[in-house]
């Protein structure tokens, strides 16, 4: 039987003003997330150099002076390829292995906890591991396999290849949360579909373009909202394995902005570089939201 | 009962006497081989000779050990919030006491020095005074050094045998040495060893050594214009900066030879690189900072590195100064400590003879700052009369200030170092250079240098 409060009761009382409700959540809320990022904010439009007795408002002062510099512009082209690479990437492995995987194959259950492991893997340990791994003097695949097959080229150590290495390592750590999500959402599409689609004739190319795809679209967009947040936030993996380098070839937002504060003591700076890493992920959500609401 | 009675009484009288005691809490990198004496080789205990000295100077302390990346930041965010929750912190010659110190957030330690009262732990004139110099900014002494190092090479006695090399001593007889060494590997099929190891990762570390090529080049620091190395110099003379002038000697010679005979990956190599490579085997000479030579040297599987390995002393450039590569670990007190007194007994303990000794006992490095330490029995005995001897005279012939004291420098180390490491990948000196020095020219004009 259904518990029915009086009108005097106190949730009752509660309900009528929802406030009532959310203002624990709000409080802690406001107190753990709002309040630093209000801080960054203030924090952005100040100078504040660590070894500068003066600290003062410097209204855009801080943006201006990053937009000026070529560094901030090469970390955000590298910030741009490193997230468009794993994104789509993980994207697509990802995707490829939730269909192969949603069938039913030989030991299904255990490769999918294979695929599954990566994810467990700290970011930090997958970069130690690759790190090592790719490396051109000692590594089992820079220094042996790749040598044996006329590769010698150091690839943490090249401009180019530098970037392609962290985006593997990546892609290795990352496409099982997108593997996750798709094969979820697979699951939940009705077999009913395919079932009335196949009586009308359809191939598998067209059940996957007319059914599959777009019933997938949700998923895909949430997979993707979450991916790009973290390739822009990403920085264990990148320290670990190249510090940005060789020179700056690794160099995203979040490794740039580090050094500022913490290497090159300009607080002011490095809370703008966070300011922009934020509006970069807050645009990226927008775009992928707006393509969710379509 | 009374037996309960009698125990709390105890524990109640013991508690009294630790809430006396003063609490002083160190933070420091290098757990486990730093101060085994007083904090035993895990770095998690506390010796006898600890437990005394807290007696007897009514002191309590506490280390905290962390990544040397993330001891930074906590000294960093520390020292500006001044919470002061560290009395004794990790500084470092390469940008950390000269941007501290230049900031006012490190107590001067001269005056608790000279009052004799810290004798018992440490004599300053007992310390090479290279060390003492390296920490010493706008007049003020602001740290004392733990372990530290000068310059040398580290080199397989066995590969020069076998190519009749003879050790160098000028930088274009290295050159030459290197050349053999390459071309002797080629002739007889060896691909897994490399001439040279040396360090070009991105950022402040291959700072401290190319910064030495360039000193030993142009016989000066030539970041400024005449040489100036102070902010007080740059200010009165407007001296400007010249990474495209004579700096880039040095450097060209720092990334040619990292190009020639380095490793493929030497640009994006650390200490901790560099020294494996050697410890493995892997490269023939290792140079300019020898201690990680000495490190992969103690610490090697390999029979012909450890019986295969010697010092010299490092060659000198065309200017006739040697190359430079000196760093002291060194440790200061924030002006924000609530205990200074205290904070620098504790700093005394850590960095004064005993201490120095043990670490010289655990290690066998000679990469030690007291003098009576270098010659002591147990490096002596390992090492031999004649290689302390070259060690100690390559710490003597040290310029600490091969470099300008500014409290810019971190950010200058980082953005010199990550353009040797592009320079070393691309090849392209000049525009690395070119870079480098419009963003110092515009870094020093910003900084209000040249108002």
């Amino acid at each position: 039987m259904a518990y029915h409060p009086s009108k005097r009761h106190p949730i009752r009382r509660l309900a009528r003003f929802p406030i009532g409700f959310l203002l624990p959540a709000v409080l802690v809320l406001a107190a753990i997330v709002l309040f630093p990022t209000l801080y960054l904010l203030w924090l952005s439009v100040r100078h504040w150099i660590v070894f500068q007795p003066q600290q003062y408002f410097t209204g855009l002062g801080n943006f201006i002076a990053l937009f000026r510099s070529s560094a901030f512009w090469e970390s955000l082209r590298v910030t741009g390829s490193y997230l468009l690479l794993t994104s789509l990437l993980s994207f697509a492995f990802g995707l490829g292995l939730a269909i192969s995987l949603s069938k039913a194959i030989f030991a299904r259950g255990v490769v999918r906890a294979l695929i599954i492991l990566p994810l467990l893997v700290p970011p930090v340990v997958a970069g130690f591991a690759w790190k090592f791994l790719l490396n051109r003097e000692i590594g089992l695949v820079g220094g042996y396999l790749f040598p044996a097959l006329g590769i010698t080229v150091s690839l943490l150590a090249h401009p180019t290849l530098a970037l392609v290495s962290i985006v593997i390592a990546d892609i290795w750590s990352k496409t099982s949360f997108m593997f996750l999500i798709l094969l979820a959402a697979l699951q939940s599409i009705p077999v009913e579909l395919y079932e009335a689609a196949r009586i009308d004739g359809a191939g598998a190319r067209q059940e996957f373009l007319y059914i599959t795809l777009p019933l997938l679209v949700p998923a895909i967009i949430i997979g993707l909202i979450f991916r790009a947040i973290d390739a822009i936030n990403t920085f264990d993996l990148i320290f670990v394995m190249t510090q940005g380098g060789p020179g700056t070839a690794t160099q995203t937002l979040s490794i740039f902005g580090w050094k500022t504060a913490f290497t090159y003591f300009d607080l002011g700076r490095g809370a703008a570089i966070a300011v922009v890493m934020m509006v970069l992920a807050v645009i990226t959500t927008l775009f992928l939201t707006k393509r969710l609401q379509r | 009962m009374r037996k309960i009675l009698i125990v709390l009484a105890l524990a109640l009288l013991a508690g009294a006497a630790l809430a006396q005691q003063t609490d002083i809490r160190v933070i420091a990198f290098a757990q486990g081989f730093a101060w085994p004496d007083l904090f035993g080789s895990t770095g998690t205990e506390k010796t006898e000779r600890l437990l005394a000295f807290e007696e007897q100077e009514n002191i309590n302390v506490t280390i905290e050990w962390g990544d040397e990346t993330a001891v930074r930041q906590k000294v960093l965010t520390d020292l500006i919030s001044g919470a002061g929750r560290y009395d004794v912190i990790l500084l470092g010659s390469d940008g950390a006491v000269q941007t501290y110190g230049y900031s006012g957030f490190l107590e001067p330690l001269d005056g608790y020095l000279a009052t004799g009262d810290l004798d018992q732990y440490i004599t300053l004139s007992d310390l090479y005074p290279q060390f003492l110099t390296a920490n010493t900014v706008d007049g003020n002494l602001y740290g004392l050094s733990y372990y530290s190092f000068g310059p040398g090479i580290i080199y397989r006695t066995d590969l020069f045998d076998r190519y009749g090399i003879e050790v160098p001593t000028t930088t274009d007889e290295l050159s030459t040495a290197l050349e053999q060494l390459k071309t002797g590997f080629e002739a007889d099929g060896i691909t897994d060893i490399y001439p040279l190891t040396m360090r070009g990762a991105p950022g402040e570390e291959p700072s401290l050594d190319l910064t030495g090529f360039v000193y030993a080049y142009a016989g000066y620091p030539a970041w400024f214009e005449g040489g100036v190395t102070t902010p007080e110099e740059i200010r009165s003379t407007r001296a400007k900066p010249i990474f495209t002038g004579d700096f880039r000697a040095g450097f060209e010679s720092f990334v040619n030879l990292s190009r020639e005979y380095g490793p493929p990956g030497i640009a994006t190599h650390t200490w901790v690189d560099m020294m494996n490579l050697y410890s493995q085997g892997r490269a023939a000479v290792l140079l300019p900072s020898a201690i990680n030579g000495y490190a992969a040297i103690t610490s090697t599987e390999n029979e012909l590195v450890r019986d295969n390995s010697a010092f010299a002393p490092i060659v000198t450039g065309p200017s006739g100064k040697p190359i430079q590569s000196f760093w002291t670990f060194s440790l200061g007190v924030p002006a924000s400590s609530k205990n200074k007194a205290e904070a620098v007994k504790v700093l005394a303990l850590l960095t004064g003879n005993r201490s120095m000794q043990a670490f010289a006992d655990q290690t066998q490095w000679p990469s030690v700052t007291i003098p009576s330490v270098m010659h002591s029995e147990t490096l002596v005995n390992r090492w031999g009369s004649d290689e302390i001897d070259l060690n100690e005279a390559a710490i003597q012939a040290s310029d600490p200030y091969y470099f300008p004291y500014i409290p810019e420098l971190a950010e200058f180390m980082d953005k010199i170092g990550t353009a040797a490491s592009k320079a070393i990948t691309s090849g392209d000196v000049d525009s690395a250079l070119n870079e480098l020095q419009v963003w110092a020219l515009e870094r020093m004009t910003t900084a209000g240098y040249y108002r």
